[in-house]
């Protein structure tokens, strides 16, 4: 578990949704992630991933092993070059949605990870790193 | 592919729909309008859930079991949602979801049990 593994993953159609979890729970079990911590985090990518298909059309995911100071951890990166998020923080809010969902995503996100950053350029796109680190 | 892995099978004056394990959005979609469609023709007045092989509970997920637990509830049924795993309990309300209105319990035995222990309000005596 010493080379780091990463890989990516377009997401261009409502089927990469799924495609996108599957990719993410062979990543987060090969780490050693339990079988919470693996369902919380595929959790979030489809949370990411969807959000992606619905506002951006299409983007890119990026997973990455983490290893840092003896900790382990993985790290998602979706990235899109959609309409960007006009306020980033009423968008953390729970319950704000511009589309028909219940605004659960993004704050869902937050708290089913260990880290979140946020970055959105109206007209440009938007990034979004999380990362969970292995409990010891 | 996906529209098949849905089962809706009658049981008496119940449903039991078993969910598959990793149901993309339409398949989801198309589980809430076979179940309405279901409930209509049968006139069953209940609905057991069978989600226990599920791995992932999204907001999608959860809005669209929530609005059909609604919508069966207007047509006189009532939910239960059956055999939810732990990691998926923990997941789901950490991500603030909740399934509206809808019963829960551990499998689809006790799921039957407490729905024919619990007929409509209309058939209480
Ligand atoms: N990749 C993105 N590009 C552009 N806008 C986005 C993106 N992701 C999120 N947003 C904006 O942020 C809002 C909040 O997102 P969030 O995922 O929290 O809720 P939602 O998608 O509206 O609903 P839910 O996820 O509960 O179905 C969205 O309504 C949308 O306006
Ligand atoms: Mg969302």
């Amino acid at each position: 578990m010493n080379e780091p593994h990463q890989g990516e993953f377009c997401i261009t159609s409502e089927n990469d949704i799924v495609m996108a979890r599957k990719v993410v729970r062979d990543a987060a079990t090969a780490l050693g992630f339990g079988i919470t911590d693996v369902t919380r985090i595929v959790t979030a990518a489809s949370e990411l991933t969807r959000n992606i298909y619905h506002y951006a059309k299409s983007g890119v995911m990026h997973w990455r092993s983490l290893n840092q100071d003896a900790r382990v951890g993985l790290e998602l990166t979706f990235e899109d070059s959609g309409p960007g998020i006009v306020d980033l923080e009423k968008a953390m809010e729970m319950g704000f949605s511009t589309g028909k969902g219940l605004g659960m995503g993004l704050p869902g996100v937050k708290r089913l990870m260990d880290e979140l950053v946020i970055e959105s350029t109206v007209g440009k796109g938007t990034t979004v790193v999380v990362r969970k680190w292995l409990k010891k | 592919m996906a529209l098949e892995s849905i089962s809706v099978i009658k049981l008496r004056d119940l449903l039991l729909v078993t969910v598959p394990p990793d149901p993309d959005d339409e398949t989801i979609s198309a589980l809430q309008e076979r179940v309405l469609q279901a409930m209509a023709l049968y006139e069953a007045r209940g609905l057991v859930l069978d989600i226990s092989t599920v791995q992932t509970l999204d907001s999608f997920f959860a809005r669209t079991v929530a609005e059909t637990v609604q919508m069966v509830g207007l047509m006189g049924g009532r939910t239960v949602l059956a055999g939810m795993c732990a990691s998926v309990a923990v997941t789901a309300t950490q991500l603030g979801l909740t399934v509206g209105n809808a019963l829960t319990a551990l499998d689809v035995d006790r799921a039957l049990d407490l729905l024919n222990a619990a007929p409509s309000g209309a058939r209480c005596v």
